[in-house]
């Protein structure tokens, strides 16, 4: 309850004050280019990984992308570059 | 994400990782600092990613905590590139040799060019040279150095007056200046020819010209001896007179000589001792050995070698030990005036002319004093006494 209410305060001051609301609710910030390139910034560690799928933990639930050929380009402790041919980035909440 | 030529540089591994939970081990790496990049997954329990050569030790540590298993399956990069090719011998000789022959061809002589010679002294200076030693494929630092080759080329060569040596790169450079050899009596006005001396003239060759005086008189210094004047007054006519005019002079002189003396000689026997010389440090390649003479004295010849077209710090030395002997000189009296009227005379001879002779000579005076003996000399030369005047016209 106490969370939700959290997240609610957190929403309205980020809307009214304007401000990036990556970096106050930290939540991801996705970059893609076509269907080729995935860049994902601020998640919490990878959970599976396979060719054909990547799941990522986020401070809120987890991101699914799927497609074929993956290829993990790079992996920083917030940041991961994934190469391949993408065909769906899903949101899963918890 | 880093330059990928910074990974070439440093050296990177291809990891295989194999077990359970290979994400939880990714998810390590990535806590612990440890870069990897190009991750692909094979098979459920199969993972293949590269890393840093310097991480590999970090990552054995992280993995002993994981259920994976680690398999280094490539590398690349320069270290390996290095180890390969250390480990490959004939490559490195390759490498030595290539350096070691481009050393020795920039140490070597490649061109010898003479500038503004006659080919008789052209041909004469490729035969002293060859005595020298330098010819095309010998070694630079063998041969004299340029100063040395320039005195020894003008001592040897009496045909050139001045020889340049410049070393341009592997090519020594010559450039001769010869001596204007004496070419045909250029025309001569006319001119008197009088006397240099005080003399009595012996003989006279007069070939062209009036001359003046006859033989036995007696003539001084600047007298006319022989008229360009010729002809019947009136009908005179300037010619250069020539001939030649031999009258008897005289000569003092004195000369003083110690019946003792000592000198320092070379006996001939000598040593060598080769070095290489990095700074101020000497390596003994050749010649161990002390110099076992007494007395002697040395000699050094410093020559840099060269790499390509620079002169290295690296200098070859040549140490040349003459042994030398002191010699002590003794005359008795009768010796010393004798050698003492030798030396006069001998002196004097250097002195004139080649078709001068030395008539006679008389002792004036001979006398010994504190070791040594001094003596006065009176000589009679007969010698050609006539100098040209030239005739100024309109006197």
């Amino acid at each position: 309850m106490v969370k939700k209410w959290r997240q609610k305060m957190k929403r309205w001051i980020t809307d009214k004050l304007e401000l990036p609301a990556d970096i106050v609710m930290d939540l991801p910030r996705i970059t893609m280019v076509g269907q080729i390139h995935i860049y994902i910034e601020n998640h919490r560690g990878l959970l599976t990984f396979s060719d054909k799928e990547l799941r990522l933990l986020l401070k809120q639930g987890q991101l699914l992308v799927r497609g074929e050929k993956f290829v993990i380009k790079t992996i920083l402790p917030e940041e991961i570059l994934l190469e391949g041919k993408i065909n769906q980035v899903i949101y899963i909440d918890e | 994400m880093k330059n990928q030529w910074m990974n070439i540089l440093i050296g990177s591994v291809r990891v295989k990782a194999q077990g359970k939970g290979v994400e939880r081990l990714l998810n390590a790496c990535v806590r612990n600092d440890i870069v990897i990049w190009n991750v692909k997954k094979h098979s459920d329990h199969i993972v293949t990613f590269f890393i840093k050569l310097s991480d590999v030790k970090r990552l054995r540590i992280v993995a002993r905590r994981s259920e994976c298993k680690l398999y280094f399956v490539g590398k690349t990069g320069f270290p390996f590139f290095c180890k390969k090719a250390l480990s490959n011998t004939g490559f490195l000789l390759g490498i030595c040799l290539f350096f070691v022959i481009v050393f020795l061809l920039s140490n070597m002589i490649w061109g010898i060019e003479i500038k503004g010679a006659k080919p008789e002294t052209e041909y004469r200076i490729w035969k002293e040279l060859k005595r020298m030693g330098i010819e095309k494929g010998a070694f630079q630092f063998l041969v004299d150095d340029p100063e040395t080759i320039q005195k020894k080329l003008t001592d040897r060569i009496d045909a050139i007056t001045w020889v340049g040596v410049e070393w341009e790169g592997t090519t020594l450079y010559f450039r001769v200046v010869e001596k204007e050899q004496p070419e045909e009596p250029k025309k001569i006005g006319a001119q008197h020819l009088v006397a240099k001396k005080k003399a009595i003239i012996t003989d006279m060759f007069v070939e062209e010209g009036q001359p003046l005086v006859s033989v036995h008189d007696h003539v001084t210094k600047g007298q006319l001896l022989v008229s360009g004047i010729i002809g019947k007054e009136g009908q005179t006519k300037l010619v250069p007179a020539k001939g030649k005019i031999f009258g008897e002079t005289w000569y003092k002189s004195t000369v003083v000589l110690p019946l003792d003396a000592t000198f320092r000689v070379l006996t001939g026997k000598y040593m060598e001792k080769h070095y290489i010389k990095i700074g101020n440090i000497s390596l003994p390649v050749w010649g161990w050995e002390k110099p076992k003479f007494t007395n002697y004295e040395i000699n050094v010849q410093k020559r840099p070698f060269r790499f390509w077209k620079w002169d290295l710090p690296l200098y070859y030395e040549r140490v040349i030990f003459r042994e030398t002997a002191e010699v002590k000189r003794s005359y008795t009296w009768e010796e010393a005036f004798a050698k003492a009227k030798e030396l006069a005379r001998e002196e004097l001879k250097e002195k004139l002319p080649d078709d001068a002779s030395i008539k006679g000579e008389k002792v004036l005076h001979q006398t010994k004093e504190n070791g040594k003996v001094v003596v006065e000399l009176h000589y009679q030369v007969i010698e050609n006494i006539a100098i040209p005047q030239p005739i100024v016209q309109g006197d």
